[in-house]
């Protein structure tokens, strides 16, 4: 067995190796050439997280110890482990899909840059998630922070990308400064840079330091996850980035904030309050909600990607706050299953969305549009990308049997368990927020059947979409890994969830994984509520319930607490596979055995009788999203642009037109009062230069008579 | 004013290029004038004086276009005829619709059928002949064309599509029809939407186009009467009455007494039992069951009244020039008066029933709404003018049969919607059993039947039919065959306006919509 | 709301009892002349006031046959006639159709009846109807003759439809629309056309721009003539249809061995 340690040297010498042989190899020859280092260098990483993540045992190492400051070092927990094991399952297929798809940068943009800038980001990823103290986490985050604008912004030609870049450079340079400021208020209790002290120095810390440490690093660490109301920057960067790199801002440094967030809040000063988790949940449900009605509304495919990602960064902060309160309410438990749920949709949202966002581009790439409104009937021409698409947007609607399902599921659980707190005002907020987190599944459902059937279902809206055919290789075995995958996670949770937990074990203050796992599975020590002949009685029909995890098993179940009513929640989503797949096979020999004996006739679709049926006679994505724009009114407040008709001779109209502007909320509410209140200081402030020596010099005397007032003072 | 007075102004203001000469045989007045003076007479008679657009006759002479502009306005005055005339190779003539806008239909079907042109009109094209079926240049009201013949060799443009005039991001056009929801006519709607509200919606007509026009010219006047009866079932004796009408002007004879009276009977039960299916219509597109199963019933019973008294449920085969074919019997009537009176009891009561059901209000209250001006310059008529606050009933403004001798009363609303329509609809309904009951009250004892010759002539014969003012042009040659039969049904001005009421609706609310204008695809598409 | 309730309930029952029993009320039936011998002199005459020349003189001396395909209630042989033709009120016309290559085609065999016949959707298409037989189809939607009570139902799609139910002469304009209806159809179908016009194409037929009938475009299975049929034979075209009636014969008068087989 290789150890930990090598198989990272052995990840970081490939980096090190692929950036500095970069320059000496031909442009043409970069796709694959980058294919082939960065799938092998995101395999290691899979095998050096794997090791932890399955095996236990952390691996740690000092790196160098600056004189008079700290000493940095590293260390892989499982918490990075896990962290790092999912940003591996995202870079492996991105990898692949660059062999195709960065031949269309040949001879526009260099490519060299590229490979650099791709292999740079993967090893400052890893450093993030491997640092073990403020000093080289801040480093390498400030690094991740830089490569992710200089990629954002790779296709510099125009102006509108370099904007989008910058804007999302300088929020991210925002959060960094909090979330360091965050980490040094913990430092300057413990005396100490390192992560240990700082997680010993934890308890001291009283209730003014707890608040201003976990609002500094849930806005900071925010940022890159996509919270609201710091997210304005991400439907932008996300709809201009190259599409080799929108799956890895979406899979993988999206997860690096919420990262930040777990490692301070669970990890090192686990929640004592029990309002810092209400905020999270409350953030987390009305980012999900504002997330999923702007992609709902936004047609083009890109941008509707990037507002479902805040959904999900949604959903995830809302499980994470749900785990806050419960650590807060010394419910350990309780706190598992919800943290459980956020760290399975992180992996979850890293598998879909990467997936989404490859059959994006693939579709971008092959069209030349992501215009919803403009593509149409791509399921003939594109059938394979079409198919990964349905599995990642069946995944992302949470349906059964695929993986969205069990981690939204298990987070509406953990929320509705909010029964067993005993403040009122607490469960009203949770039910509030579970509601919330309902009507968005609803949405999320009208988003993606909207996605999947104006972009690949009916009759192309335009000429490129009609002539469109289907992708190369290297992206479909991409694609196709990463919807095995979306299956993989949906339909074998039970494998899944005890590593989450043993994740989870050192953070919640539970000892062991077992203190955790055991209310899933059986009655543990602590929770006796869930009678013993149950337990049996599950064994009896075949659904073993208990620690022993064989193969074929897949029951997920839940227990409500409380001696009196031991209800059970229980739900397999491998038998719900097994039952559906079944349904389908019966359906389809009942059907072949009715019509073997018949020829079965394809008709036109019914058109009503008219001459023939056109492209624009069949609804846009913009008429299918028009109810909940209309419906949703008060928070789009559309301004009317344009709406004019035209007529001549008096009476004939000859035009109407109309056109309807959305600002975003966060930018009406959020972005366009800071800037107009920056821009009114500024003004302010230049009145102060009007030029005239004397006042300069005055201004002079003034600061020189204040500074010595303060030094008098202090 | 009477024609006198007419031609004095006229004189005054165009001197002698206006000449005027009235046929009191054919009762309208005849003013010639030249193409040019066209537009602006038109807006004199329309704008100025008041007078009510009914439609254009278009007639190929030997040697001549002949274009007649039909106008009417009160019950002294004559209808006024402007004639223009042209040379057979001049095809181009001015077009009046941007003032008088209830003759663009008028011209474009002139356009499609004569292959005239308009100068001004900025929609010509597709209209009665589909082009995604008929290749341009087909002109079937043309002399030379054989009506009996079917044009074998046609070459369409394949890339026609219906205009859209709706520019708005994600706008598309949602077809329905020919074929749609259970029992409706053919008839093509494109509504134009950007989903939920719909912006605008034309109708394209003629899918059911039988070329009534065409088919009528060198047949008897007793076949074309057959047509007149049966191109629209629902205003069956309204149409044939017209065209008794025209012929008997023409023939200079008018029908014994007892058959007047006969006739306004059973033109009243026609619209009763029209009015009634119109309410079953409008409560079957709210989906108030009861209500429309009600009224449903009522339907029935006045089609077996009809079928009892004149041996057809749409009172086919009764009409003839000169009277009616056979005597109904007093004892029938009478009968049929005292159904008729429970009948109207039974609607009553649904009317105040109605009246007092919130959610059935609610969905025709401002729903379709049609203003007063707009209806006047679109030429609507019936009902759905009377609900728009435009009162011009020919019962009363030209009046014919013996109407001048009933009390009766046109009802009018003033706010155009939904709501109004149907207030219309009972009122009329109510006014149409009054009537019935004083003419069969009248009833003399009598023949039915004066001989009619078919005389070489012209004539304008008119009507109001269930659905409004219903016009007709009838000219026989000198072998006693019909020359020219032109037909201007009510539903032709209405379906002109009906993209008014459907301008920003709620797609829910089309089909209410389309009840309450009451519309006959059928008397349209003739 | 309650007032409709009551209202229906007070309205009490109004359905007709046919197929079961006869219906009598006055008026439901403008009925169908009647062929057969007649006077000589008569013959010739009513053979002349027929408009649409349904009336022609029969194999068999002084008998007259009556084409009902061609009938349009126009009453000239009664009304205008010294001896007027017989008159039937009935109501039993529908009869077996006639596909397009000339092969009468019965409900014999039909598959329609036998699994579905008391579930049977229909989509019903204006070819351009004046608005009468369309009238009297929908009559059979109201509580006098209620088909859902037989198993009829409308559809608005023809993917749902067995029954193909045609009015009005085939304009050129709705030929398409109806050959892309016809065509949307599961199988097994069935066309029913109803009323004069669609079969022979009435008085507007043929001409430039209408048919002489829907048997010109689809193979017709039964024929309802009537102009318009009233409700109830339109009802008894649908039965027969099914094969839960026996169908009428299409002519009136003509010599009994052709009507025997049929009879």
């Amino acid at each position: 067995m290789i150890h930990t340690g090598a198989w990272l040297s052995v990840f970081f010498l490939m980096c090190g190796a692929g950036i500095v042989l970069a320059p000496l190899i031909p442009q043409s020859a970069h796709p694959r050439w980058l294919a082939g280092i960065g799938s092998l260098a995101s395999l290691v990483l899979l095998g050096a997280s794997g090791k932890v993540l399955l095996g236990g045992g952390a691996w740690s190492m000092p790196l160098w110890t600056v004189p008079g400051l700290t000493t940095l070092s590293l260390n892989m927990d499982r918490l990075s482990a896990l962290f790092i094991f999912v940003a591996g399952l995202v870079f492996l297929p991105v990898s692949i899909h660059a062999s195709t798809s960065l031949e269309s940068y040949l001879k526009r943009y260099s490519l060299r840059a590229f490979s650099v800038l791709y292999l740079a980001l993967l090893a400052a990823i890893v450093l993030v998630l491997i640092a073990a103290d403020v000093f080289s986490f801040m480093l390498a985050w400030e690094a991740m922070s830089i490569l992710c604008y200089l990629l954002v912004n790779y296709e510099h030609e125009r102006s509108e990308h370099t904007r989008s870049g910058y804007l999302m450079l300088a929020i991210s340079e925002a959060g960094a400064l909090a979330a360091a400021m965050g980490f040094l208020i913990l430092a300057v209790a413990a005396g100490s840079l390192e992560f240990p002290a700082l997680r010993s120095a934890a308890a001291g810390l009283g209730t003014g330091a707890r608040w201003a440490v976990f609002l500094l690093t849930f806005f900071g660490f925010g940022v890159k996850a996509g919270l609201v109301p710091v997210n304005f920057w991400l439907p932008r960067a996300y709809s201009v980035s190259p599409s080799v790199f929108v799956p890895l801002l979406a899979g993988v440094t999206l997860n690096l904030g919420f990262y930040g967030i777990i490692r301070v809040n669970v990890d090192l000063l686990p929640m004592t309050l029990v309002a810092p988790g209400l905020v999270a949940l409350v953030i987390g449900t009305i980012s999900a909600l504002v997330g999923i009605l702007y992609a709902t509304t936004n047609n083009d495919l890109k941008t509707m990607l990037a507002h479902s990602s805040i959904e999900n960064a949604g959903i995830i902060t809302a499980g994470l706050g749900a785990g806050f309160v419960f650590t807060a309410c010394r419910q350990p438990v309780l706190a598992g299953i919800a943290f459980i749920a956020a760290l399975y949709h992180i992996i979850n949202h890293s598998v879909y969305k990467a997936l989404l966002f490859l059959g994006a581009g693939t579709v971008d790439e092959r069209t030349g549009t992501r215009d919803l409104d403009k593509l149409g009937g791509l399921i003939r021409l594109m059938p394979w990308t079409a198919a990964a698409f349905l599995v990642g947007a069946l995944a992302i609607c949470a349906l059964p049997p695929f993986n969205g399902f069990v981690s939204e599921w298990l987070t509406l659980q953990a929320l509705l368990r909010s029964a067993e707190l005993s403040s009122l005002a607490v469960r009203m907020v949770f039910a509030l927020c579970g509601a919330g987190l309902a009507l968005t599944a609803a949405l999320a459902v009208t988003c993606f059947v909207k996605a999947f059937a104006m972009g690949f279902l009916g009759m192309p809206r335009s000429a490129p979409a009609g002539k469109a055919v289907e992708t190369r290789r290297g992206t479909l075995v991409s694609m196709g890994f990463l919807a095995m995958l979306c299956l993989a996670l949906g339909v074998l949770p039970t494998y899944v969830i005890p590593v989450l937990s043993r994740t989870l074990a050192p953070g919640t203050g539970v000892g062991a994984a077992n203190a955790l796992v055991p209310p899933f599975f059986a009655g543990s020590p602590g929770h006796q509520q869930l009678p013993r002949a149950l337990v049996t009685g599950f064994h009896k029909i075949g659904a073993q319930v208990g620690e022993n995890i064989l193969p074929g098993r897949g029951l997920v179940v839940l227990h409500r607490g409380g001696t009196a009513n031991p209800v059970v929640f229980a739900m397999s989503t491998f038998y719900m596979a097994a039952v559906l797949a079944g349904i389908v096979l019966m359906t389809w020999l009942i059907v072949r055995r009715l019509t073997c004996r018949r020829t079965v006739r394809v008709g036109a679709p019914w058109d009503g009788g008219v001459h023939r049926l056109r492209p624009d006679m069949t609804y846009t994505a913009t008429g299918f999203s028009n109810p909940v724009r209309v419906i949703f009114d008060a928070i789009f407040r559309p301004t009317t642009v344009e709406d004019t008709r035209q007529t001549v001779a008096q009476h004939f109209r000859t035009a109407i037109r109309r056109e309807k502007e959305h600002v975003h909320l966060v930018d009406r509410l959020v972005l366009q009062p800071v800037k107009s209140a920056a821009l009114r200081l500024a003004r302010g402030l230049a009145a102060l230069h009007h030029g005239r020596i004397n006042m300069y010099i005055a201004y002079g005397l003034l600061s020189l008579l204040l500074v010595l007032a303060l030094g008098w003072l202090l | 004013m009477n024609s006198s007075d007419l031609s004095q102004q006229m004189a005054q203001r165009w001197h002698d290029q206006v000449r005027m000469h009235t046929e009191p045989q054919r009762s309208c007045c005849e003013m010639e004038c030249p193409a040019g003076l066209l537009p602006e007479i038109a807006r004199w008679l329309f704008a100025e004086l008041d007078y009510s657009f009914a439609g254009l006759i278009v007639e190929e002479d030997p040697a001549q276009w002949a274009l007649r502009y039909e106008f009417h306005r009160a019950r002294e005055d004559a209808p006024v005829q402007v004639l223009v005339r042209r040379a057979l190779d001049e095809k181009t003539f001015p077009s009046i619709s941007d003032c008088v806008h209830a003759a663009d239909w008028h011209e474009r079907e002139a356009e499609d059928m004569f292959g005239l042109l308009f100068e001004g009109h900025p929609r010509l094209g597709d209209f009665i002949l589909h082009d995604d079926v008929w290749p341009e240049g087909v002109e079937p009201m043309r002399h030379q064309f054989n009506a009996q013949r079917s044009v074998p060799e046609r070459r369409p443009n394949p890339h026609w599509r219906l205009r859209r005039i709706v520019q708005a991001p994600g706008a598309f056009a949602m077809p329905i029809g020919p074929v749609f929801s259970g029992l409706a006519e053919s008839v093509h709607f494109q509504l134009e939407t950007v989903g939920e509200d719909v912006i605008r919606c034309v109708p394209r007509l003629f899918y059911k186009y039988r070329g009534i026009e065409k088919i009528a010219e060198g047949r008897s006047p007793e076949d074309v009467l057959l047509l007149a009866e049966r191109f629209c079932a629902t205003s069956a004796f309204a149409h044939a009455l017209s065209f008794s009408q025209a012929m008997e002007t023409i023939g200079g004879v008018a029908p014994p007494p007892r058959a007047r009276r006969l006739r306004v009977f059973l033109a009243e039960l026609e619209r009763l039992r029209h009015h009634v299916a119109a309410l079953e219509g409008i409560c079957e597109s709210t989906a108030l069951t009861v209500a429309a199963s009600q009224m449903a019933l009522l339907q029935e019973e006045l089609l077996r009244l009809g079928g009892a008294l004149t041996g057809h449920r749409y009172l086919f085969g009764l009409l003839t020039p000169g009277g009616l074919r056979c005597d109904l019997e007093d004892g029938a009537c009478r009968r049929a008066i005292a159904a008729t009176r429970d009948i109207l009891r039974r609607l009553r009561q649904l009317e105040k029933m109605l009246q007092f059901s919130s959610s059935f209000l609610d969905r025709l209250e401002e729903v379709g709404v049609v203003g007063t001006k707009d209806a006047r310059t679109h030429g609507l008529v019936g009902p759905v003018a009377r609900a728009s606050g435009v009162v011009r009933d020919l019962r009363k403004v030209l009046p014919y049969c013996d109407y001048e001798a009933f009390t009766f009363e046109t009802p009018m609303e003033s706010e155009g919607d939904g709501y109004a329509r149907l207030r219309i609809l009972f009122a009329e309904a109510a006014q149409s059993a009054s009537i019935m009951q004083q003419a069969g009250a009248a009833l003399c004892a009598g023949p039915v039947h004066t001989p009619c010759p078919s005389r070489p002539g012209a004539a304008l014969g008119w009507v109001e039919a269930p659905r409004g003012a219903a016009f007709c042009w009838l000219r026989i040659s000198e072998d006693g065959q019909v020359a020219r039969y032109r037909l201007m049904p009510p539903s032709f001005a209405n379906w002109h306006g009906l993209h008014l009421a459907t301008e920003n609706f709620a797609f829910q609310d089309f089909p209410i919509i389309l009840a309450t204008f009451d519309l006959s695809v059928a008397e349209n598409d003739r | 709301m309650s007032q409709w309730v009551r209202i229906g309930i007070k309205t009490r029952i109004k359905t007709t009892h046919y197929p079961a029993q006869a219906e009598t009320a006055p008026g439901v039936s403008p009925g169908l002349p009647q062929g057969g011998a007649y006077a000589a002199a008569d013959v010739s005459s009513l053979v002349n006031l027929c408009p649409t020349k349904a009336i022609s003189p029969g194999l068999v001396k002084d008998s007259l046959i009556v084409d009902y395909r061609r009938c349009i209630h126009c009453f000239r042989c009664v009304h205008g006639a010294t001896t007027p033709l017989r008159w039937e009120k009935g109501w039993q016309w529908a009869a077996g159709g006639q596909k397009c290559d000339g092969v009468a085609s019965g409900p014999e065999g039909n598959r329609l009846g036998r699994v579905f016949a008391r579930s049977v959707h229909i989509i019903v298409v204006d070819a351009g109807d004046c608005g009468a037989c369309l009238n009297e189809v929908k009559q059979l939607n109201n509580p006098y003759y209620n088909m859902h009570r037989l198993g009829f139902f409308l559809t608005p799609t023809p993917r749902h439809a067995d029954i193909l139910l045609v009015v009005g002469p085939l304009t050129e304009h709705m030929r398409l629309p109806l050959l892309k209806t016809y065509e949307a159809m599961p199988t097994p179908k069935r066309v029913i056309a109803v009323g004069a016009c669609a079969l022979s194409g009435g008085v507007f037929g043929p001409s430039f721009i209408s048919g002489a009938g829907v048997g010109q475009a689809l193979p017709v299975d039964v024929q309802v003539p009537g102009h318009p049929p009233p409700p109830l034979a339109i009802l008894h075209g649908l039965l027969v249809a099914v094969g839960r009636q026996t169908p009428a014969t299409i002519t009136s008068g003509a010599p009994v061995s052709l009507e025997a087989t049929t009879r």
